[in-house]
């Protein structure tokens, strides 16, 4: 697996005992879980301005310290059904820039055991898996790890058009 | 890269653009000694800071020029075509050294061998001269090759010019008799060199400074946030009286550093027209034409990032008009002009526009060429072409490998050009607009913005959001109410028509065109808003549901996944922390099939070819207590509509202050006098400009814009005065020279008597 987490996790399967840092985000009644090194900043009760004829993951723009970022909606990519009203937004860095992803809202941070990640299922259906990287194993449930980069609005928009 | 070189690089850069500036003129003025001073002081200069760099590759292509240099300074050789061809191969080799410089940081390894011959060939007969002399010197300099062993007779006349020009002619002129000063100890070649470098930068480097233009292009990123947080805190603070003094001070110092900031990247437009004679010489040499290039308005001043992007586009424009449009002298003479052909390169301001014009008085575009071209290459079918108006047809040539051009030159003719003038001048926001007539010439006018981040913009409402409508394309705006919408929009099967001022003009609905899933009712039960676009002369109304203010905005570029859909050209943040996208009028257009348009619309001309042709001015017509009127277009500024309370009255004539400035009002229309005692009732003053001063004239209404037509007396050849055909109608001309000044009107004759009486 060539993503960072991934390799995050292999580092710090090295020595059991490293701990990793990460955001846990809510959607409707899931938990999902992205490394808050891959955060800048979290803008909460956003409403972003919709952008006509855009393609469907496209959860609209919004405004970021002077700069316009595409905002990905995390509900069109799991084909969820869209929410009405202000929702927090994790603003992303990866190798094409900046951009937002839009979730329901944004929970603690959590530290966990680098040792207790799980890679995906073969279960796991197609359209999924492009999404998500693994799981962490918590005490009384399972924290489904996003990957930025594969978030990416520009990944994404070729992926739609191919 | 070490600083030294990098210094040394930029410096030759600049010294060598300065060379070739003066190598054109030294054509023309084969015996000015100051402009071969400073040639040779260009050349010098490279060649001594090359020694002490090491370039060994520079320094003797330099040297070998300097030779050539040195003895046409002494008046040993005459300046002649071949040697200004030479010593511009020089430049050349020397620029493309140095271009391999700054890439690898090693002058490459090519020979100069052949032009080295060359530049020496050119000295042989100042040498054979030098030999007759017998002077010992010169014959040395002549041979001399290697540049570690500087020449003496080519350094006494570098000591010389570091002086006033002035100077340099003196003592220039009685050089050939002059070998037995003693030749300079060969280590004051850097020295000197040294010297040269400093001596005229000093003045200007206390004053100037080198910025990074990435640091210019951030500053420019953060005035733009600047505007932005201005525009919020305005918006913000409208409402609360202890902030308005606050906000209008931080309104003020924002748009002062704008405009610093933008001065800043400015840069006069000579930067790009002082290559042009160059281009031309070599241009017209190659063609066998001769061409007398005429440059105005060098001065004006354009964007950097701006400049560089305007300068393919011009070099393209330069050589379409010397290949396909100045015609060899000899066809000149036969057609009765003047053998040598003029070349206009004319930069201008204009609003918020620089103009460039590239003008030549050639053969012209022969419409029916293109016609047939486009039948031929199937750009249009048969039917249609003859139906297009010349206006369109002329537009053709922008098109992707359209050439008329019978014969493929090395020079153009290959059908690349002016779609790339077109394409590379869009990009950056501008336009280029193409007017031609047979056998007078052709003018091609590029528009460029003056800055490319902030643009004004009205910002529309639809489908529940606001939209950013850049104001360059839009030209005016027609308010539909529900009632008038179901009679003045019109339908051809699914096509909604407006009957602008009796032509039909194709509709796009934005809310339709941005939700193609919505139903195709045509009723319309809200207001409408038609806002009328050109768009690269696609000429169509866009229907949106509101409009609000106009606002200055900070263009945002979209995500890469957002540029696919075509109709943005990028988002901006409005003064409420809104985001707004920027509509694209030309992708608009093409979108909903918009085609070029097809009304004729008066081809705009310069003055003098509006005399030429014939063809009337534009005036206003509008109507005054039942009568209608004409004002000339040309001198109308503004039209205000204001209520009859702004009207003052100085003794018996109507005034109006405009803070502080009183604008004469001009009553014949009797307009005024109808409404007077009623200060609620609207009036309509259209402001005009004549001579220097401002005059009102009260109308009731603005009717319309018309071409007039001349009118003639029964019988005669006199052209009539103060009446024009106006629309098939008879219309009198306002005379503006008619308003009487005001100062005339009520100062003591005994004041104003010096400068009123040269007004007269």
């Amino acid at each position: 697996m060539s993503n960072q987490v991934a390799a995050a996790a292999r580092r710090k399967d090295k020595s059991a005992s490293a701990l990793v840092e990460i955001c846990s985000v809510r959607l409707g009644s899931a938990l999902y879980g992205m490394p808050i090194s891959h955060i800048l900043e979290i803008v909460g009760g956003a409403r972003p301005q919709p952008v006509p004829l855009a393609p469907s993951f496209v959860g609209g723009l919004v405004h970021y310290r002077g700069d316009v970022l595409t905002a990905v909606s995390l509900r069109q990519l799991l084909r969820m059904p869209p929410l009405d009203g202000p929702q927090d937004i994790l603003v992303l860095e990866s190798s094409g820039g900046c951009f937002g992803l839009l979730v329901d809202s944004v929970g603690e941070v959590l530290t966990v055991p680098a040792a207790d990640f799980e890679p995906n299922p073969s279960t796991l259906d197609e359209a999924r898996r492009d999404l998500i990287a693994g799981a962490y194993k918590l005490q009384n449930a399972l924290m489904v790890m996003l990957d930025p980069e594969r978030l990416d609005p520009v990944r994404l928009g070729v992926a739609e058009a191919a | 890269m070490d600083e030294l070189t990098r210094e040394f690089l930029i410096e030759s850069q600049e010294g060598l653009d300065r060379m070739e500036r003066c190598l054109t003129d030294l054509e023309e003025r084969p015996d000015d000694a100051a402009l071969l001073a400073d040639i040779f002081r260009s050349v010098h200069t490279i060649k001594g800071t090359t020694g002490f760099l090491g370039f060994k590759r520079l320094e003797e292509l330099a040297h070998s020029g300097e030779n050539l240099l040195g003895m046409l300074r002494e008046g040993k050789l005459k300046v002649s075509a071949p040697i200004i061809t030479a010593l511009l191969h020089l430049l050349d080799g020397l620029r493309s050294i140095l271009k391999t410089i700054e890439a690898e940081d090693s002058e490459g390894d090519g020979s100069d061998a052949a032009m080295i011959e060359t530049l020496e060939q050119l000295q042989a007969p100042a040498k054979s001269d030098a030999h007759k002399q017998g002077a010992h010197a010169h014959s040395a300099s002549a041979n001399a090759h290697a540049a570690s062993k500087p020449a003496a007779p080519v350094e006494l006349p570098a000591a010389v010019v570091h002086k006033e020009p002035v100077a340099a002619v003196e003592v220039a002129a009685p050089k050939a008799s002059a070998p037995p000063i003693l030749p300079p100890p060969p280590e004051s070649a850097e020295a000197e060199a040294t010297r040269a470098k400093a001596a005229p930068g000093t003045s200007a480097a206390e004053s100037t400074l080198r910025v990074d233009v990435a640091l210019l292009n951030r500053m420019m990123n953060l005035v733009g946030e600047l505007v932005l947080t201005r525009n919020q805190v305005l918006q913000a603070t409208s409402a609360d009286p202890k902030m308005t003094l606050l906000s209008r001070r931080l309104d003020m110092v924002t748009a002062d550093l704008r405009e610093s900031v933008m001065k800043a990247r400015m840069q006069p437009v000579s930067n790009v027209f002082s290559k042009m004679p160059r281009i031309v010489r070599d241009l017209a040499q190659s063609l066998h034409r001769r061409v007398r290039l005429q440059m105005e308005g060098q001065e004006t001043e354009l964007d950097k990032s701006l400049l560089e992007a305007i300068k393919d586009p011009l070099t393209h424009a330069v050589r379409n008009s010397l290949d396909h449009g100045i015609e060899p002298p000899d066809v000149r003479e036969t057609a009765g002009k003047d053998p040598e052909g003029t070349l206009r390169l004319r930069a201008m301001q204009e609003g918020s526009h620089v103009i460039i014009e590239v003008s030549d008085d050639g053969a012209g575009i022969a419409v029916e060429k293109v016609r047939a071209k486009a039948i031929e290459r199937g750009l249009i079918s048969g039917d249609r072409a003859a139906l297009q108006p010349e206006r369109e047809l002329l537009q053709l040539i922008f098109l992707p490998g359209f050439s008329t051009a019978t014969a493929v030159t090395n020079v153009s003719g290959r059908g690349v050009g002016m779609d790339v003038v077109k394409t590379n001048v869009e990009k950056i926001g501008g336009k280029v607009e193409i007017d031609s007539r047979v056998g007078k010439g052709t003018t091609l006018r590029l528009r460029i913005p003056l800055t490319l981040a902030i643009i004004p913009a009205l910002i529309v409402r639809s489908v529940h959001q606001s939209f950013a409508l850049p104001q360059g394309a839009l030209s005016e705006l027609v308010h539909v109410t529900p009632e008038q919408a179901a009679t003045t929009i019109e339908w051809i099967e699914d096509a909604p028509l407006y009957r602008l001022r009796g032509k039909l003009l194709p509709l796009v609905f934005l809310d339709r065109l941005l939700t193609p899933a919505a139903s195709a009712d045509r009723a319309r039960d809200r207001d409408s808003f038609i806002a009328i676009l050109d768009a690269d002369g696609r000429r169509f109304g866009l229907v949106v549901d509101g409009l609000a203010d106009p606002e200055e905005i900070v263009v945002k570029p979209l995500s890469v996944a957002l540029k696919g859909i075509g109709l943005y050209s990028g988002a901006t943040v409005l003064g409420s922390g809104d985001l707004a996208l920027i509509l694209d009028p030309s992708a608009i257009a093409m979108k909903a099939g918009v085609t070029m348009t097809t009304e004729e619309e008066a081809t705009r001309l310069s003055g003098e070819d509006a005399a030429d042709v014939g063809k009337g001015a534009e005036y206003l017509l509008v109507e005054a207590a039942g009568r209608k009127a004409a004002v000339p277009l040309g001198d109308v500024l503004r039209i205000e509509q204001m209520p009859m309370s702004r009207i003052e009255y100085v003794g018996v004539r109507p005034v109006i202050n405009f803070d502080g400035q009183l604008l004469p009002v001009d009553d014949t229309g009797g307009v005024l006098a109808a409404s007077e005692g009623n200060p609620e009732a609207q009036i309509v003053v259209v402001v005009c400009r004549e001579g220097t001063r401002h005059v009102g004239i009260a109308v009731s209404h603005v009717l319309d814009v018309a071409t007039g037509a001349e009118l003639y007396e029964a019988g005669t050849t006199l052209r009539t005065q103060g009446v024009t055909l106006l629309k098939e109608c008879v219309t009198g001309v306002v005379n503006l020279g008619g308003i009487a000044d005001l100062v005339a009107d009520e100062s003591d004759p005994n004041e104003w008597s010096p400068t009123a009486e040269a007004m007269q």
